[in-house]
């Protein structure tokens, strides 16, 4: 006869195992369950897994768009080149072992750089190309006076950088992660960094 | 009114008698024997007879089986719109706890069946490589996500480290993914973390090691975002010192699903009860060696228990079927290149049911005690009736063996290079000792930049060598 491995170790557990669920069985059919949505807003912090979540992106966006609006450095730097900077966004880096989307904090950050009006905006490298593309197309079927015309983008001055590192130590159960943020403005033409902003972010998870 | 109700027992026994001993494969043996034949039209159509399962409590399997018949059959949108059922069953999965109730008087088949977690990975495979063939990376990409979440939820649902939390191939799929779309930070995320199950919990549950494919597509990965620290710490983990990143003009990701995977039937245990020493009542199988005592300080139930005599516990056991073909490579040109496991679908389900055996067995000592109790109290008010509730109690005792039958038994892959315009490749699969060899010829047009996806399901096992698709 089939018998699985390591068959008769089982034997004490499964006497607590059956009592346990004679009691959760009783408890269950006391308590149907059903499905229940609550909307909430958008600002509660709620943590389920202990992994990265949207109170996360919440708090990386607001301290780096706090650090960027009262920079110093990012003030004199706009009033030596006597008009607004372009902004463009570059790489943002994830070497943590989460898939996290940073667009969730980055478009929060230009949203509030865009509102501020500390500097201008330009597209990144992915629209650029739609939008050359519309422009090359308008060129042969737009009506003239409509077209849009070639040698008129602005050229940025800093691109934004980033990088998110993540240190786990787990041990029993227990889950300490450290993730920190760094983002930085650098000025195209010298490879200068004009600015810095970061932010760490530590949780302990129990499980 | 006792003449109809021997009526009513006598019937569902006759039924029960006719239907109720055959496993969830047996009961199917039209579809599966076609389906193992690889006469997969035909399998479609006898699944189009079953459609009123697709209602029942084993929906998920049907959503499951024709979706994946009409992926091998190139039917990718229709395909997944099953996929897209049994994924969104999933999640609307809630315990039915009346059902749940009732399977402890019957057996585990009442109860909606709500797939193992191994099977709800594999569906969004099946779906993420009929998005990806449909050349429609975007799609794929959300189902790149959804396993994500699947996989927290896995990782979140089980506390111990014994279980099977992680699952490398998923990671290592999510990486191929994410390639494809040339999010290569999210590929080397993915890629790692693969790798980190196959070293830790793969090589120790199932004596895997990480594919080469993996580690090559780690390092081209960390290579083109520039992380050039850790494109120089894995090629040293991984001994590929001379290692250098693929500029190919374009490539092919080849995935062999070999044989089918395990089916579930049912072993039973007959035990005996008798008294013990200090209040306790022992379940006994002398065959065995089992013995379970448990505590009984009412004195009438342990008369009343003592009046029982034995009954049957079924349980859920799997047969694996195994493989006709051991190993695979493709040839373009003079350059070959093997196709390597990623997967042991077999192992993942065996050693899924082993970690959960304990709860197993609680659950068919409860019903069986359960069964006997209901029966013991009618004995004392009618013992003919007792005697025929004690029959259908055997006759209704079953162990839950549905399970998603159709899948393969393993998971190989391997990433071709090719040339922009047309590319000759052949497949080459082995049997034991290169005993038998069979070989098939594909051609590819591809474009600069364009990564072609490929899955071929051979569905010989040892005991049928039948055909390929």
């Amino acid at each position: 006869m089939y018998l699985p491995a390591g068959f008769l170790n089982y034997t004490p557990k499964i006497i607590c195992m059956t009592r346990l669920f004679i009691a959760a069985l009783a408890l269950f059919c006391l308590s149907c369950q059903t499905r229940s949505v609550t909307r909430i807003t958008p600002e509660t912090q709620m943590d389920l897994s202990g992994r990265w979540n949207d109170s996360d992106s919440r708090i990386v966006a607001e301290k780096m768009i706090n650090e960027l609006l009262t920079s110093p450095k990012f003030k004199t730097y706009a009033e030596e080149l006597g008009r607004k900077p372009a902004i463009v966004v570059g790489l943002i880096r994830n070497k943590t072992s989460e898939h996290i989307d940073a667009n969730n904090y980055i478009k929060k950050l230009e949203v509030a750089i865009y509102n501020s009006e500390i500097a201008e905006l330009v597209e990144s490298e992915e629209f650029r190309d739609k939008l050359r593309l519309e422009r090359a197309q308008q060129q042969d079927f737009a009506e003239p006076s409509t077209v849009s015309e070639w040698g008129k983008e602005i050229g940025a001055n800093l691109m934004l950088f980033g990088e998110m590192t993540s240190e786990t130590d787990t041990s029993n159960g227990k889950r300490i992660v450290n993730y920190i943020t760094t983002l930085f403005l650098t000025d195209i033409e010298t490879n200068k960094r004009v600015w810095y902003g970061q932010q760490e972010i530590k949780k302990f998870v129990k499980n | 009114m006792k003449q109809l109700l021997f009526r009513i027992v006598f019937i569902t026994l006759t039924f029960t008698a006719i239907t109720g001993c055959a496993s969830y494969y047996q009961k199917h043996a039209d579809f599966n024997s076609e389906f193992e034949h690889g006469d997969l039209k035909r399998a479609l159509e006898t699944l189009g007879r079953y459609q009123n399962e697709s209602e029942s409590k084993t929906r998920f399997i049907y959503f499951v089986n024709k979706g994946l018949l009409l992926s091998i059959l190139g039917e990718y949108e229709e395909s997944n719109s099953y996929l897209e059922k049994a994924f969104l069953f999933g999640e609307d999965y809630r315990i039915n706890y009346v059902n749940e109730a009732t399977s402890y008087f019957t057996n585990p088949n009442v109860v909606l069946y709500k797939g193992e977690d191994h099977e709800h990975l594999m569906l969004l495979y099946f779906k993420a490589i009929n998005f990806l063939k449909l050349g429609k990376s975007e799609d794929a990409l959300v189902e790149c996500r959804r396993l994500n979440i699947r996989l927290n939820q896995l990782g979140d649902k089980y506390v111990s480290e014994e279980k099977l939390q992680r699952n490398a191939f998923i990671h290592t799929l999510m990486g191929i993914i994410y390639q494809a779309a040339k999010d290569y930070n999210n590929a080397f995320i993915a890629y790692r973390n693969a790798i980190e199950v196959y070293e830790n919990d793969y090589s120790k549950m199932f004596g895997m090691s990480p594919p080469e494919q993996l580690k090559k597509d780690l390092l081209d990965a960390a290579w083109r975002i520039d992380f050039m620290d850790e494109f120089d710490s894995y090629k040293n983990k991984f001994e590929m010192t001379d290692y250098q990143p693929s500029s190919q003009d374009a490539d092919l990701v080849f995935f062999w699903h070999n044989g089918l995977g395990p089916i579930k039937a049912e072993w039973s245990i007959n035990f005996v009860i008798a008294p013990g020493p200090d209040h306790m009542m022992v379940f006994n199988n002398n065959e065995l060696g089992l013995s379970f005592p448990f505590q009984v300080d009412d004195e009438k139930e342990r008369r009343d228990l003592s009046n029982l005599q034995f009954f049957r516990v079924a349980f859920p056991r799997y047969v694996e079927r195994p493989v006709y073909y051991m190993s695979a490579k493709i040839e373009r040109g003079s350059d070959s290149y093997d196709l390597q496991l990623a997967e042991d679908i077999n192992k993942i389900a065996f050693y899924s049911l082993n970690q959960r055996m304990l709860q197993e067995f609680a659950k068919g000592l409860l019903r069986a005690a359960l069964k006997k109790a209901a029966e013991q109290s009618i004995r004392k008010k009618d013992d003919r009736l007792g005697a025929v509730l004690g029959m259908v109690n055997a006759l209704t005792e079953k162990a839950d063996t549905r399970n998603w039958q159709t899948l393969p038994h393993s998971i190989y892959y391997s990433r071709i290079p090719l040339q922009e315009g047309k590319n000759d490749v052949k497949l080459l699969l082995f049997s034991e000792q290169n005993q038998d060899s069979i070989s098939y010829n594909f051609t590819y047009q591809v474009k600069k930049g364009e990564t072609l996806f490929h899955t071929f399901s051979s569905l010989e096992t040892v005991a049928a060598p039948y055909r390929y698709y």
